[in-house]
């Protein structure tokens, strides 16, 4: 009964495939199983569209995870309103409504989380403002080159850094849904777990390392045994540097708790 | 909170006064900082490294890093420092590194060990970490964080 919607998710897009499948849905009824099932098959098939475009955004300040997810409603309301009969690719198609959804959320966000409106702006474009120089210089910026380039004081940018750090305090307490990056992690902690062979009270250490989250574990140890910078790893994993710093803090002082209990 | 010696100090040295660009004199500049030692005053120390940190055009990743090292340096010294005593910070700026040490009166006097999870985490932070104990159960840990060394 289910035979129209093939398990079409892991395999690579193919393009031609895509567009017959977008035909097909647009004929079936808008009730159906089969659309249904055909339409979760479609939206699977463009994720790599959907993490490509959010990818575009991830040094604005916040979480690719975030990101990704909003674009994907965008995606999911590309493939409910496409018409294959209009002769455009969909992913031409798709592509305003994916950033579409993204900038939204930037706006949304804004009036989300209570943080004076001054002091968010501020954190926005300081986050921005670090990725873009560290692009550019091929290195972490200083107070003093952020500041000219936001045409600020030194003094306002240190106090922006500083609110980066407090302000994310509630949100990154929610849940985090790391799945996606649990490969990676696999493939790159090997190495990294060998590094903390020195480590005397590695014993009690590692159930802690084991129950942080994958990226929060990705990070630390790249950081403090894989010999990267905040900013190299802020590249690596997808988040700002400053999203880096404040997850590096927090992972810290849970592991000082956790070892603490243990003496 | 009931001694004259919980009120956070802030003291400058070197009475020669500022000068050049940074509004550093030259040579070597040394602030200190007094406090409580309880964790609920960390944060004073964090806001002052970032403060210096940026006097002397550290990049972004690395007043980060001395951030959060100095954060886990006085927490390794919290734990076993005796309540209602001062823990001392003291933040030397030379043209190319900050060198700081912080000092608390500990239970047992003992210097954190080099192959603890912590010293790893503050070797990779600041690039040069050592540890030495004084008179009655002082202990201090020492971080030297050099500008322009990558990682």
């Amino acid at each position: 009964m289910s035979s129209t919607a093939p398990d079409v998710a892991r395999q690579p897009l193919d393009r031609s495939q895509a567009k017959q499948l977008l035909v097909v849905l647009a004929e079936l009824p808008a009730d159906s199983v089969e659309r249904q099932q055909l339409r979760d098959s479609l939206v699977r098939m463009h994720l790599p569209l959907v993490e490509h475009l959010a990818r575009r955004f991830r040094n604005r300040g916040e979480p690719l995870d975030d990101l990704v997810q909003v674009a994907t409603i965008g995606l999911i309301k590309s493939v409910d309103r496409f018409d294959p009969e209009r002769g455009v690719e969909f992913s031409t198609y798709a592509t305003p409504t994916i950033v579409g959804e993204i900038k939204r959320h930037f706006r949304d966000r804004g009036w989300a989380i209570r943080v004076p409106r001054r002091l968010q702006e501020l954190k926005l474009s300081l986050s921005a403002a670090a990725g873009e120089l560290s692009q550019r210089n091929g290195r972490s910026p200083t107070v003093k080159e952020l500041a000219g380039y936001l045409e600020l004081t030194e003094e306002e940018i240190i106090e922006g850094l500083e609110s980066a750090n407090a302000y994310s305090a509630v949100s990154l307490n929610a849940p985090e849904g790391g799945d996606d990056d649990s490969h990676s992690v696999v493939d790159t902690l090997g190495s990294e777990d060998e590094s903390l062979e020195g480590v005397e009270y590695r014993e009690s250490l590692k159930p802690l390392l084991e129950q942080l989250p994958p990226r929060e574990k990705k990070i630390l140890l790249l950081r403090f045994f894989g010999n990267m910078t905040q900013s190299q790893i802020a590249q690596e994993v997808g988040i700002s540097q400053m999203h880096v710093s404040r997850l590096l803090a927090r992972t810290l002082s849970q592991l000082r708790e956790g070892l603490l209990v243990e003496e | 909170m009931d001694t004259e010696a919980t009120t956070p100090r802030l003291t400058a040295g070197d009475d020669s006064p500022p000068r050049g660009d940074s509004g550093r004199t030259a040579g070597r500049d040394a602030v200190s900082i007094r406090l409580p030692a309880v964790s609920a005053y960390l944060s004073i120390l964090r806001t002052a490294v970032a403060g210096l940190a940026a006097r002397l055009d550290f990049t972004l990743d690395e007043i980060e890093d001395l951030r959060i090292a100095i954060d886990e340096a006085c927490a390794t010294l919290l734990v076993r420092a005796i309540p209602g005593t001062d823990l001392e910070c003291e933040f030397v700026l030379t043209d190319q590194a900050m060198d700081i040490t912080v000092t608390a009166v500990t239970i047992d006097g003992r210097v954190p060990e080099q192959h603890t999870f912590s010293w790893a985490v503050l070797t990779a932070l600041a690039g040069h970490v050592e540890a030495s104990s004084g008179d009655d159960g002082q202990v201090t840990i020492r971080l030297v964080k050099r500008r322009g060394v990558s990682s």
